[in-house]
């Protein structure tokens, strides 16, 4: 194999459940270990908080309820990678379970029925590891965003 | 899988220092610039100088306070921010704008680093809350951008209820509008 297609299929496998997904690896820049998630007042459907690694605010993307189907692990490691918005850079994390692993693997084709952030599989061992779309899947919502609730002002006094 | 420098200009310059009061809205953290408060006041101080507003063009705002003959837009904080609703206690009245916002707690003044830019991958309603992100003891937090309460378009619907108002009712709606 040259060494573009080592790249090319090149996976960090990371952990979410029981479930093992997989980024490619050019894409991933770090796990970070469980830091504190820093959560404050704002309307983007997906993102948790943010985290803070070497001085950079990095958004946190809660896709546990898309791959997992449950909500946040509560000590969580998180996987950094690179997004691309609005002709930038910039790094985002998601929420792992534990250690990540590098792997090379043969990527085979999508299956049919597979949601739109599986961008192809890896046969590893007995296990087929669904290989995710960081751009797809962080744009995929569980659920419709919660809006602000009508509410009550009371009175000044 | 790429190392993040851990030289980054981030971590090597010191960010410049603005004082800033800290407060919370349904427990959640901010900052504003002390700059852009002219004054602070309990709720119930102001109670007997509020009007209500009868509008639904923007249910975040039911009130006006007059303050030195000029008034203020009330807005609701929780209401704004999609927090869930509280009792607010406090009432921050903006310098520049015809703006006061309903806040739960002063938390206390602070000299925090000036806000860094908000990550692109917010892309909601906080970028125009949001002057950015101050990372200080420990913790984020976000730092409002003043003029990001009410917008144009809001005021504007404000002043036509106030004006139609005002036919009504000139007796009880003196002052002007703190621009």
């Amino acid at each position: 194999m040259t060494p573009a297609a080592i790249e090319r299929n090149s996976f960090v496998l990371l952990q979410l459940g029981r479930r093992r997904f997989a980024l490619p690896s050019a894409i991933v820049a770090e796990l970070a270990p469980p830091v504190k998630l820093h959560v404050f007042a704002h309307d983007t459907p997906m993102i948790a908080g943010v985290i803070v690694r070497r001085g950079r605010i990095i958004p946190v993307y809660d896709v546990t309820p898309v791959l997992a189907g449950k909500k946040l692990p509560e000590r969580r490691f998180y996987l950094v990678a690179l997004r691309h918005i609005d002709g930038q850079n910039e790094l985002s994390a998601i929420p792992v379970d534990g250690e990540c692993e590098l792997v090379t693997a043969e990527v085979f084709p999508t299956p049919e029925d597979s949601p739109k952030y599986v961008a192809g599989v890896l046969a590893i061992g007995e296990e087929t590891i669904e290989i995710l779309d960081f751009e797809k899947l962080v744009q995929t919502q569980a659920a419709a965003s919660a809006g602000a609730a009508p509410v009550e002002l009371g009175n000044l006094a | 899988m790429t190392v993040i420098s851990t030289d980054s200009k981030a971590t090597r310059r010191a960010r410049p220092k603005e004082s800033t009061i800290l407060f919370s809205v349904a427990g959640m953290p901010f900052a504003i610039a002390a700059s852009a408060v002219h004054e602070i006041r309990s709720a119930d101080s102001l109670s007997g100088s509020a009007t209500e507003i009868a509008q639904s063009a923007v249910p975040k705002v039911r009130h006006l306070v007059h303050r030195a003959n000029r008034a203020y837009f009330v807005v609701n904080s929780c209401a704004h921010f999609g927090l869930k609703p509280t009792r607010p206690t406090l009432v921050l009245i903006l310098r520049d704008s015809p703006v006061a916002i309903l806040v739960d707690k002063i938390e206390r003044m602070a000299d925090i680093d000036a806000p860094l830019a908000l990550p692109l991958a917010f892309q909601g309603e906080e970028r125009r809350w949001y002057r950015g992100l101050s990372y200080t003891d420990d913790a984020i937090i976000p730092v409002v951008n003043p003029a990001g309460f009410l917008s144009r378009h809001e005021l504007r619907a404000l002043d036509d209820t106030l004006r139609s108002q005002r036919a009504d009712a000139p007796a009880e709606m003196t002052g002007t509008v703190a621009r």
